[in-house]
């Protein structure tokens, strides 16, 4: 008989993170190499429309773990809901989507099953029949492959981005759709509703995308068109020195060698040149989208996307596009 | 434990702080021959997450009395990790002496911590969020389930209740949600929770008094198992930096860009 | 063992009459972990409180420069040199001069610090009564109080005893009357106490503990200086400025007692913070040398620049070499003293004093290394390095200062030929039969050299010969000139340049043989390569200034034999300083700054 990966889908409020669509993916990318087979588990209460959503992703079957003392996450609840499922199941691989609510149960479930969690995977390699993931180490200067050495159930988690979350296969019919009365054992922890906290002062080391101003917007009411951009990308603005010298922006904003030194997920330059004293702000980012008019200019070098054009053509269209993927969402 | 000078009211708290040693931030780190992990002669420092789990514990003492001690396991080397935070205020240390304790996974590691402080009773165990290292992630997690006691994950603060303690906990997206348990308990801290102190001088003239304890490897060796995982490889990530030129109409250059955001960079 | 020193009491300037035995001789190498530990408190409070504050401090907002003060003594960190009575934390001169070290890598906070701490704290703890000591002490080592040190005036710097300021005491006998000005006052823009010199009856020249609040007392308005901006720089007006009889420090007529003794702690913290200064100039030159790109490279990846990488690492590592075995010197000396005896303090300052010529040796030698490693910063910076906006600029102008106060580059190189044959003439020193000896080999012919086959056995060859020669020609020198050697300042200056060289050439090898002895040779290369780059650079000073003596002293013959002597002892194989500096500038910029 085949092995089986179990996905753990995540929802929260009642709403399919969509994450874990990359989290099918992955699995789907193992299956067509092991040849093993794909089910997924929803875990909450009130969740036949999301069962209903996965089911519809190439997966052989779906199951709904229901209870009403699933309704709000908690680490008690969801690890002993799934530990009864999967210590019945005997699923060879568990993959969930690294987020912290998984963080925040998952090593919990795979102890108590007698196993453990490769955590934070960013890919995986199936070589001469064996399962290795592969995650970052000591902050990312390193990249190790990881293997398991127990019986199993492995469970692994994938990194916020590890695979294409539009590339999941759909399924030629619906997959049908188990709900399971979930056993959940004492709850020792009473969580409150989430919220949301107003905005504090401006971090920028901590912003995961930086839209940063040069010299290029040229007069103080175009900064307004950059901030739209970083308001529908959800990221901070952020300047280079000469725009926060001339006042258009406040100096906790300038990223360089006399201001903020940054490392987000996408620093997307509009206009700056990239003088080194900028450049070395910034350099660490893991995504530099330059957009400039001058094709010499030195940004484009350390750039990973590169648009050579007027950024005042460019950037309005971009900010409609944006706003269409992220209603898309 | 008797404390003649301690506030007058019950020790509140008696808090344990998990921490570990890793390589310093700046470090330029090196494989070993095998490829299997770094070479050991870099210069180490406390992971950083672990010094706010200490810092939290040091304010908690410091609000309701109680005991903060502090926890390492690796060899001789680790103690600087412990003997920093003597000096910062913990009132004593633990110190699972051996290189054999650097090669365990987290689960051994928790299962190595559960055994040595059998005899101790602990209202709370802190780690910090995650190691800089391994970026695991787990050892609160499944210290919580080893000793069965509940835990919360990623707090930003602690409160005193008859009941127990009511913690926040960060979500994502900018969430936060409060959260009630009965103590014991264990709590992973998030960084920045708190701003660090410094050691002062008086307090690391004082370090040198304070008890340590070494435990041993055969001390606990019963209670850990094989590993359960295994790093096989390590090695430098392969950069493919390769500028991208987009052209086009404006119109088509933003498609392709937000394209490229969400399928590529993954920030959409 | 090797690797442990021990705590023998060595006599001040006795390095250049005997080999020195490596195991005597404190390193970094030897630092606790209390040690380590206070280094990294001072170190990660630069980073995080004062780097954070630079420019503020630099536009001279005061307030922010008493506030850190203020945090750092709630640390512990301003009152290490403060008995534990006073509530200060009393440790050793190495956790004094770590914390300078430390504390002191951009200049205008630095200087503030050094003040408090060092000349505006240290005479009330030598010389204050106990009333004095509990008045004050306590709220400066709080930090509630802020201290200087008013030493100079418009016309006398460095020959302070010349000084105007007047005391006369007060017809009811309850106050001195304090009349004149004082110049060039650290800290007196907001300092709260001050260390006052002025000649009581215009004759006996004496301090005083002067309240800022006092009758008659006034700061001038704030110097516009070169560097050290942030600091404060003014000068004091005491216009019949009343301050009371118990506020004399110490016996009226002994204040040069004062001033002196405290010019020598002031010059090796001195030479502490000059280190800090130059680690954190190494490591913008070494960021910048990565960052920077030319002819589609690195620019750290070219030869010069490495070159320059290279020699301000060497610079560190004899710079702190020179500077703890100097405090370790003083440390074991201090550490006989019964701190609770009635004239503890006096044994201290009489330790202290002991050093006094190695004091001025690291004063010197630090402040113009420093000032070599400004320099070669803002060239590696090249036009960056000429602007304000980038850190090089500020660190050139601020390093100019260390050449000037606690007693120029001049006066210290005086004072160490002079107190070497003060030392000398009262056989407080064996000066003079080590050079009668060293006469008597050199007059004996050429002789086989012993052999040597331990590692660096060229290096102590080289440090022995630059002994020699610097015995040889100070001989020359008091035998040409006698007591008027003293004002012909080229020589002496010649002199104090081959003893200076010589005192770091010779710490230098020593603290390699310890490395080597602890850690091998591959754990010691480091050590040994930079150890090599330094003594071939000093070397050639040595020579060079023995021959500028040479011939001023020498002539005809006499001269001819002179210079032959000199060929001998420099007979030595070139050191291939190219080698071992490539091999430093590898080590340094994969690290990204200077570590052993």
């Amino acid at each position: 008989m085949a092995e089986t990966i179990l996905i753990v889908v995540e929802q929260r409020e009642g709403k399919l993170n969509r994450v874990s669509w990359e989290t099918i993916t992955g699995a789907q990318a193992i299956a067509a190499q092991t040849g093993w087979t794909i089910e997924a588990a929803v875990v909450g209460n009130g969740i036949a429309g999301i069962a209903a959503e996965v089911a519809a992703k190439s997966v052989a079957k779906v199951y709904a773990l229901e209870s009403p003392k699933l309704a709000a996450y908690t680490p008690d609840g969801f690890a002993s809901a799934l530990k009864q499922f999967i210590a019945q199941r005997q699923p060879k691989l568990v993959l969930m989507p690294h987020t912290y609510q998984v963080r925040d149960f998952c090593p919990k479930l795979a102890a108590s099953l007698g196993s453990t969690v490769i955590p934070d995977c960013i890919g995986y390699k199936y070589e001469g029949g064996r399962l290795l993931f592969t995650r970052q180490m000591f902050q990312g200067k390193f990249a190790a492959d990881v293997s398991f050495t127990g019986q199993g159930p492995w469970f692994a988690t994938f990194q916020n981005g590890a695979f294409r979350g539009d590339q999941v296969q759909e399924g030629a019919s619906a997959a049908p759709i188990e709900n399971v009365a979930a056993e959940v054992a004492d709850v020792r922890t009473s969580p409150e509703e989430p919220f949301k906290e107003a905005k504090q002062a401006v971090d920028l080391t901590q912003a995961e995308i930086i839209v940063s101003v040069g010299r290029g917007i040229k007069e103080q009411k175009n900064i307004d068109m950059a901030k739209q951009l970083a308001d529908a990308l959800g990221g901070e603005i952020a300047a280079s020195r000469p725009i926060c010298d001339s006042g258009w922006l406040p100096m906790e904003r300038q990223v360089g060698s006399s201001g903020q030194t940054v490392a987000p997920k996408l620093y997307l330059a509009l206009g700056i040149s990239g003088a080194i004293q900028h450049i070395v702000g910034m350099k660490g980012s893991r995504s530099i989208v330059a957009i400039n008019k001058d094709a010499e200019a030195p940004i484009f070098e350390i750039a990973d996307i590169a648009v050579v054009g007027n950024l005042f053509d460019i950037v309005p269209p971009l900010i409609e596009e944006v706003k269409k993927a992220k209603a898309g969402a | 434990m008797l404390r003649p000078n301690g506030p007058v009211a019950r020790c509140w708290v008696k808090i344990l702080v998990c921490m570990k040693q890793v390589p310093q931030k700046d470090a330029p780190l090196k494989l070993n021959e095998g490829g299997t992990w770094i070479r050991e002669d870099v210069s180490y420092e406390v992971n950083e997450p672990d010094a706010y789990a200490l810092e939290e514990a040091l304010r908690q003492k410091e609000k309701h009395g109680g005991e903060v001690v502090v926890i390492t396991a690796g060899p001789a080397r680790a103690q600087q990790v412990l003997r920093e935070a003597l000096a910062k205020g913990a009132d004593r240390a633990i110190h699972l002496e051996d290189d054999r304790f650097v090669g365990l996974d987290a689960f051994n590691v928790a299962r190595a911590f559960a055994a040595a402080i059998k005899e101790d009773a602990f209202d709370l165990i802190f780690t910090g969020l995650q190691s800089d290292d391994y970026g695991y992630a787990q050892t609160g997690v499944l210290l919580a389930e080893l000793m069965g006691w509940p835990h919360a994950t990623i707090i930003m603060q602690i409160e005193k209740k008859d009941s127990g303690i009511r913690v926040k906990r960060e979500l994502e997206a900018g969430f936060f949600q409060f959260v009630e348990m009965p103590l014991p308990a264990v709590l992973t801290i998030q960084s920045g929770i708190n701003k660090l102190r410094y050691a002062t001088l008086i307090g690391i003239k004082q370090a040198k008094n304070k008890p340590m304890r070494k435990v041993s490897w055969d001390d606990v060796s019963g209670a850990v198992g094989e590993n359960l995982q295994k790093v096989e490889k390590l090695y430098v990530p392969q950069k493919t930096k390769k500028t991208e030129y987009l052209e086009g109409s404006p119109a088509e250059v933003a498609k392709k860009l937000v394209d490229k955001l969400r399928n590529e960079v993954r920030v959409l | 063992m090797a690797s442990t020193t021990s705590k023998r009491k060595i006599a001040g300037g006795s390095f250049l009459i005997e080999e020195t035995n490596p195991r005597e001789v404190f390193t970094p190498e030897d630092f606790t972990e209390e040690h380590l530990q206070i280094a990294k408190t001072a170190e990660e409070f630069y980073v995080n409180e004062i780097l954070p504050n630079a420019d503020k401090i630099e536009q001279k907002d005061f307030s922010v420069t008493r506030g850190l003060l203020k945090k750092l003594a709630e640390l512990g960190l301003t009152s290490v040199d403060v008995p534990e009575q006073y509530g200060g934390t009393d440790m050793d001169k190495v956790t004094s001069s770590i914390i300078a070290e430390n504390i002191s890598r951009s200049g205008s906070f630095s200087v503030s610090f050094g003040a408090h701490v060092g000349i505006g704290t240290l005479p009330i703890v030598w010389f204050g009564t106990e009333e004095q000591k509990q008045k004050y002490l306590t709220k400066i080592a709080s930090g509630e109080w802020i201290s200087a040190y008013a030493l100079s005036e418009s016309s006398s710097g460095s020959d302070a005893l010349n000084c105007r300021a007047k005391a006369v005491l007060s017809p009811d006998g309850k106050h001195y009357i304090l009349n004149g000005e004082k110049m060039w006052i650290t800290n007196a823009g907001f300092a709260d106490v001050f260390i006052v010199f002025a000649k009581v009856d215009g004759e006996k020249f004496s301090a005083f503990i002067v309240e800022r609040n006092s009758p008659g007392f006034a700061v001038g308005a704030e110097e516009h200086k070169l560097g050290i901006r942030g600091s404060s720089t003014a000068p004091l007006i005491l216009n019949d400025c009343k301050v009371p009889v118990e506020n004399l420090l110490g016996d009226i007529g002994k204040g040069h007692i004062i001033a002196f003794n405290i010019l020598n702690v002031g010059r090796f913290k001195l030479g502490a913070a000059c280190i800090g200064g130059a680690h954190e100039s190494l490591k913008h030159s070494i960021q910048w040398a990565k960052d920077r790109k030319a002819f589609g490279k690195t620019i750290a990846d070219f030869g010069l620049i490495r070159e320059k990488i290279a020699q301000m690492a060497v610079g560190i590592y004899a710079g702190e070499s020179l500077v703890y075995r100097t405090v370790g010197m003083m440390d074991a000396a201090l550490s006989e003293i019964d701190k609770s005896a009635p004239d503890a303090t006096r044994e201290i300052r009489k330790a202290i004093e002991e050093y006094a010529v190695e004091c001025s040796i690291i004063k010197v030698w630090a402040s113009e290394m420093l000032d070599g490693i400004v320099d070669e910063t803002v060239q590696i910076y090249g036009s960056y390095g000429y602007v304000e906006e980038y850190p090089a600029e500020r660190a050139y102008r601020d390093s100019r200062i260390n050449r000037i106060f606690e007693g120029t580059n001049e006066i210290n190189r005086l004072i160490i030929t002079g107190w070497l044959m003060k030392r000398a003439m009262s056989g407080q020193l064996a000066l003079l039969p080590a050079i009668k000896r060293l006469m008597d080999e050199v007059m004996s012919g050429p002789s086989m050299p012993e052999e040597d086959d331990r590692p660096l056995a060229a290096e102590r060859a080289i440090v022995a010969s630059a002994r020699k020669l610097s015995l040889l020609i100070a001989g020359a020198a008091s035998q040409k000139y006698m007591q008027a050697l003293v004002d012909k300042q080229e020589v002496m200056g010649a002199i104090a340049d081959m003893v200076i060289e010589t005192y770091a050439m010779d710490t230098c090898v020593a603290r390699a043989e310890r490395l080597l002895a602890a850690k091998g040779e591959a754990g010691a290369s480091l050590a040994v390569a930079m150890t090599r780059a330094y003594l071939s650079g000093s070397m050639a000073i040595v020579e060079r200034m023995a021959k500028k003596v040479m011939a001023d002293v020498a002539e005809g013959d006499m001269l001819r034999t002179q210079m032959s002597i000199l060929r001998r002892l420099t007979k030595y194989e070139p050191i291939n300083v190219i080698a071992a500096q490539e091999q430093i500038a590898a080590k340094v910029l994969e690290q990204g700054k200077y570590i052993l």
